[in-house]
């Protein structure tokens, strides 16, 4: 009798028994999981920047980005009708928020939503960065009309309209270039006049 | 001799017995596999020897009187070294033409409904297995660091930030931090030369196990001669010596092919993208990301969404969703394509027209996508390549669809 009790109770217990340690061995592997997701915060370190934000300030000068000149003023009696480069601002190079593409076109060309105020005798610039992928955008130049020349970036082929406010012709981009203001200094060279008129880079 | 001296330590008869006296069935596309491996072992062994020589950096050090990244600086040194471009090159075709022998033996797979039971897992197996490769691939699109590198690196990581709710954290993990940043290259360095190939020889050494245990489908031309014979035997031919010996000689025939397309055909020349400067190229990925690449450029710009406080954007849909849903339709074709008797003979695709027409139409889509990487040098329209797309893969589905049903209408009828 006490026998055949105690072989019972061995077997109840020895059910029980396994299901607590199952569940032991659960927990623990879940708590060893659980410690692990602190390790996850930080192979994910903080963002440092937070995206494209520019440096450039009103009165800064414009420099050639890329090229023999590099680091040089741009001056305006360099650039003829239909062409375009890309700037950055003077001492602020490391800066890609900083890229702008500085085209020239006919005065007259230009229509809303450009921002006419912050153009210059012809000039207009743009933030270079394309707002699809972070691309740097390309000036496709149409040499016999030049003001049918237009910005394209060549990632994914978004297309942008300088004279209509970078406005999006074609692609995947989902927003214009943001404008920003440039005019001519009386020795030829330009200046920066106002931050840029919208968000910048990739809009994600 | 020498096997004399390790079998009587080892016991290598039985090994050689059990093993290697395996029958393997012999059929030309059963080697697309076989060229996958192959290109691994080439891409470990010419690996290594880049290892060596590579500074996982993105720090600006001193090469030719410029300020370029050490890992830029340490590739271009490796192009100097002799035979090192060619080394580069070898390895870099070897991930070319595993993805695509991945991707050829994955067809095979699937037209002859080798997916089948038992085998779903083994299917699994093998899509771990692309899906790693491709990881791979990516991971070291970016170890050069030239210009090319970074654009299309930074991308992908405006790809990954563009992920609803987790899109921040997740590119922060994955990119170590901001791209561009100096965590990145170490971060990538150790993901291609340490968890990816440990990954992939395990699942490489799962997907043998299993073809050894479970055995290679057989071509149905083998069903007849064995009812005749009576027996559950594979017909084929023994892994040793044989197939072996036709193994070993297709392996350095591949090499020799690599060898000689490395030397001719230039890959990925760093010293032509240079290092990282504003500007950027006009520029097309690797073949196999094509596919992702061609998507976006169709994908309309304007075709965002907010669900639950996250944005869902075009970017989303074809750098994360659509690669994810076309793997995730791919895992689970055995699994609606059931069968209640283990099948152990590859099907005749014509005998199957859902299946077949389902995956030509669904090969016409991916590679209409690819010829959409190339609208802006063919001059279409994304909307009308849309358009194109999705008429061609349509089409393609439903009349090879009518067509097989007419054929087997025929067979049976005269049957």
């Amino acid at each position: 009798m006490v026998d055949e009790r105690a072989g019972g109770k061995h077997t109840n217990s020895s059910i029980s028994r396994r299901r607590f340690t199952l569940a032991v061995v659960i927990a623990s592997i879940a708590a060893a999981f659980g410690s692990l997701l602190s390790f996850l915060k930080v192979l994910a370190p903080k963002q440092k920047g937070g995206g494209y934000v520019s440096t450039i300030k009103p009165r800064d000068r414009l420099v050639y980005a890329r090229g023999s000149n590099t680091g040089n003023y741009i001056n305006i009696s360099s650039l003829n009708t239909g062409d375009a480069v890309l700037a950055y601002p003077e001492g602020k190079t490391s800066n890609p928020a900083n890229l702008v593409q500085l085209i020239k076109l006919d005065e007259k060309v230009y229509k809303s939503p450009t921002h006419l105020n912050l153009t210059d005798q012809g000039l207009v610039a743009y933030s270079a960065i394309c707002t699809h992928l972070g691309c740097t955008v390309s000036w496709v130049e149409n040499r016999k009309t030049p003001d049918t020349s237009y910005t394209e970036c060549f990632c994914h082929n978004s297309i942008f309209d300088p004279t209509r406010g970078a406005k999006v012709l074609g692609g995947p981009a989902p927003i214009p270039l943001a404008q920003i203001g440039v005019k001519v200094r009386d020795d030829g060279t330009l200046i920066f006049t106002s931050g840029f008129t919208g968000p910048i880079g990739p809009q994600v | 001799m020498v096997f004399k001296w390790l079998d009587e330590r080892l016991e290598l008869r039985e090994f050689k017995d059990h093993f290697l006296s395996k029958t393997f069935p012999a059929h030309p596309t059963f080697l697309l596999g076989e060229i996958a491996l192959f290109s691994f072992i080439t891409l470990v062994v010419t690996g290594v020897f880049l290892g060596f020589l590579y500074e996982p950096s993105s720090k600006m050090v001193a090469l030719f009187g410029a300020m370029v990244p050490a890992a830029y600086a340490s590739v271009v040194r490796i192009d100097l070294l002799p035979m090192g471009m060619i080394i580069r090159r070898i390895h870099h075709w070897s991930a070319m033409i595993m993805i695509a022998a991945i991707l050829a033996h994955l067809m095979r797979v699937y037209f002859t409904a080798s997916y089948r039971k038992p085998r779903e897992l083994n299917w699994l197996v093998g899509l771990g297995l692309w899906t790693i490769t491709m990881g791979g691939a990516f991971t070291g699109y970016l170890l050069p660091y030239s210009k090319f590198s970074v654009t299309a690196t930074s991308i992908a990581y405006y790809i990954a930030k563009s992920v609803p709710w987790i899109g921040g954290w997740i590119s922060r993990l994955l990119f170590a931090g901001t791209f561009p940043s100096d965590g990145t290259v170490p971060r990538f360095f150790f993901i291609h030369v340490m968890l990816i190939p440990i990954a992939l020889i395990g699942l490489i050494g799962l997907h043998m196990l299993i073809l050894v245990k479970q055995k290679h489908t057989e071509p149905i031309s083998n069903k007849s001669k064995k009812e005749a014979d009576g027996g559950r035997r594979l017909i084929g031919i023994p892994i040793w010596p044989e197939q072996a010996a036709i193994s070993v000689s297709f392996y350095f025939f591949l090499l020799f092919v690599v060898v000689l397309i490395a030397t001719y055909i230039p890959l990925n020349p760093i010293e032509t993208y240079g290092p990282p400067s504003p500007g950027t190229p006009v520029m097309r990925p690797d073949w196999y990301f094509l596919i992702v690449y061609g998507f976006l450029k169709l994908i309309p710009g304007d075709l965002s969404f907010s669900i639950l406080g996250g944005k869902i954007t075009p970017e989303t849909i074809g750098g994360v969703i659509f690669p994810t849903f076309t793997i995730a339709v791919l895992a689970l074709i055995p699994f609606l394509d059931r069968v209640k008797e283990p099948q152990n003979y590859m099907a005749n695709p014509l005998h199957r027209p859902f299946m077949t027409s389902f995956g030509v139409g669904g090969g016409i889509f991916l590679g209409m996508l690819v010829v959409a990487g190339y609208i802006d040098v063919l001059h279409i329209a994304p909307q009308r390549m849309l358009v194109y797309t999705i008429v061609a893969s349509i089409g393609a589905w439903g009349i090879s669809y009518a067509l097989l049903r007419l054929y087997n209408k025929k067979r049976k009828g005269g049957g």
